[in-house]
């Protein structure tokens, strides 16, 4: 369990977490998801008190990060693959990691093999691939076998077998009972892998919902017809908060009706429909909508 | 709130010793480690060797300068070494915040401190055992050149020794002070530069002030640095420099006191700057 309240970062002038309240439960997915510079990782950092709060409070378990007795044990942390010494062997970071805690060499060779890191164990972190560079950031945060982890962008850089490995691995985490923190700037991974998502921008929470509500929340109310007689519905149709639009000469875009009620509207006016079919939004479409006022860079003026 | 895991928990939980132990890995798992120690035990033991060969018996030698060739030939790689443990004192914890590693250092050690001193015991215990034993290798390795050359030296002095072992906490102190030094400027450059700007470049800039002012203070403020507080403590001089009224001349004691409390000094500031920084 992990649990923010009023959590406030200022960099000088800049504030990168503003405010913030949210708990993230046990037993599910949660993932933190908003574009870069929303403030998911100086909300992570906070967490694991690497950065002070600026106001307000975050604690893990009950405890405050830095009040924790067994920090490895209760809460596994990848804030970012580069976390290591590069001119360090993979094992021997994780060694001195290990040591801290007590924890035995063999818990060591475990994670190594569930990471899949076997061939470059002994190789120095120099040469690591960011993929390579990422396992071994999660083998470091399963150190513990903790019952909260926080994983920072855990996918990037990862290939899809790795991606599914993730996925995978996070699900089964959860599913044993654990609290499960993951931030992404990637809403099609989100989609598959949480169950609960928070989203954040330009430091506030945007939406914190269950998966398939934050999809509602944006799957609006287009709807595509197709008919042959296109320019008679779309004038029937029209009316203020409704828009239509014409993509194909026989294909209606509707937002701001209901299928049913276009269809109504179709067969009490005698016009021909082809096809009616409610669209449903995407994670993705639901994000950029929550996004579109609060992303931090644009990229300014690319023609759709 | 307690949450009982249906996991087995792996460790036993933070303690001192684990966190010597994770420094010890960190420490000799790095090759600038086995590279600098390296060089120290070439260099202490090299010199003291060369040294040692090249005094020749003037005729009649007094016990007192025997004794003095004998120091010095054990103690002559103090100078050269201290460089090269002021730059792995600065990377032993730059090296760390120059690769992100410390991050994930404060995520297992979140109090910092313990990490710090931990880190601090480690290279500094390290640092002291090899520096012990290649100043006495030294030593051992000069005293039958001098006895073959007519210059024989007595084992049996006492004050000798402490030079010599001296000549070791010296070395382990600067590692301290640059290490401490490192934690608060963060980078591997700066450290450096700060260690030995102030164990090399201060001395010189304070010795031209003073001779050009022949102002006491600046004298005293020179007799203060850790370089040459070092040089009290492993130097050997029989008889004790005549006072002069107004002007500090430390003895080895005295020597040692302010190096001490030159690590103090930036020990205290490291731990204040490490706890209250963003990491």
């Amino acid at each position: 369990m992990i649990e923010a309240t009023g959590l406030t970062k200022r960099y000088g002038t800049k504030t990168a977490v503003d405010d913030v309240t949210f708990s993230v439960r046990p037993g599910v997915v949660t993932g933190f998801l908003g574009p870069n510079g929303a403030g998911k990782s100086t909300t992570m950092r906070l967490a694991v008190g690497l950065d002070r709060p600026s106001s307000g409070t975050v604690t893990v378990n009950g405890k405050k990060y830095s009040d924790l007795k067994a920090p490895l044990r209760e809460v596994g942390v990848l804030l970012d693959a580069k976390a290591v010494h590069t001119g360090r062997s993979a094992i021997n970071h994780l060694r001195a990691l290990a040591a801290t805690h007590g924890i035995r060499r063999s818990r060591v060779d475990e994670v190594i093999g569930l990471t899949g890191l076997d061939s470059v164990a002994r190789k120095r972190v120099r040469g690591f691939s960011l993929g390579m560079g990422q396992r071994l950031g999660i083998a470091a945060a399963l150190l513990g076998d903790p019952a909260t982890l926080i994983l920072d962008e855990p996918v990037n850089g990862l290939d899809p077998e790795g991606v599914i490995w993730v996925r995978t691995l996070t699900r089964f985490l959860a599913g044993e009972g654990r609290t499960v923190f993951l931030s992404s700037h990637l809403m099609s991974e989100m989609a598959q892998t949480a169950d609960h998502i928070i989203v954040l921008g330009r430091g506030r929470i945007i939406a914190d919902a269950p998966v398939r509500e934050i999809v509602a929340l944006a799957s609006g109310t287009a709807v595509l017809v197709r008919t042959p007689d296109a320019e008679r519905l779309s004038a029937l149709l029209a009316a203020p908060g409704v828009t239509v639009t014409q993509s194909e000469p026989q294909l209606l875009q509707v937002a701001g009706l209901s299928a049913p009620r276009i269809g109504e509207l179709a067969a009490s006016n005698g016009v021909v429909l082809h096809e009616l079919s409610p669209q449903a939004g995407s994670l993705e479409d639901a994000y950029l909508a929550l996004t579109k006022d609060d992303v931090e860079y644009h990229a300014g003026g690319v023609p759709r | 709130m307690t949450t009982t895991p249906p996991y087995p928990a792996h460790g036993s939980g933070l303690s001192p010793r684990g966190l010597m132990l994770s420094e010890w890995i960190k420490l000799t798992s790095l090759r600038s480690t086995i590279w600098c120690y390296g060089i120290i035990v070439v260099i202490n033991l090299g010199l003291s060797l060369l040294l040692a060969l090249s005094f020749r018996s003037p005729g009649a030698g007094t016990t007192a300068l025997n004794q003095g060739y004998w120091v010095q030939s054990a103690t002559i790689g103090v100078a050269f070494s201290q460089l090269v443990i002021a730059v792995l004192g600065a990377l032993v914890i730059t090296g760390e915040y120059g690769t992100g590693m410390i991050r994930s250092t404060f995520a297992a050690v979140p109090k910092r401190l313990p990490a710090l001193i931990a880190k601090a015991a480690v290279f500094g215990l390290t640092t002291l055992g090899i520096s012990l034993v290649t100043l006495v290798g030294g030593a051992l390795i000069a005293a039958p050149i001098l006895n073959s050359a007519g210059l024989g030296p007595d084992l049996t002095d006492l004050r000798a020794w402490g030079a010599i072992v001296g000549g070791a906490g010296y070395l382990t102190l600067v590692g301290l002070i640059s290490l401490f030094l490192g934690t608060i400027v963060r980078n591997s450059a700066a450290g450096i530069s700060a260690a030995l700007g102030l164990i090399f470049v201060a001395p010189i800039v304070l010795q031209i002030f003073a001779a050009v002012t022949r102002a006491a203070w600046a004298v005293n403020l020179l007799e203060l640095l850790p370089s040459s507080a070092g040089a009290r403590l492993y130097g050997y001089s029989e008889t004790p420099v005549p006072g002069i009224s107004g002007v500090i001349v430390l003895d080895p004691g005295q020597g040692l006191l302010v190096l001490v409390a030159w690590v103090l000094l930036f020990g205290i500031g490291a731990s204040v700057l490490l706890t209250r920084r963003d990491a």
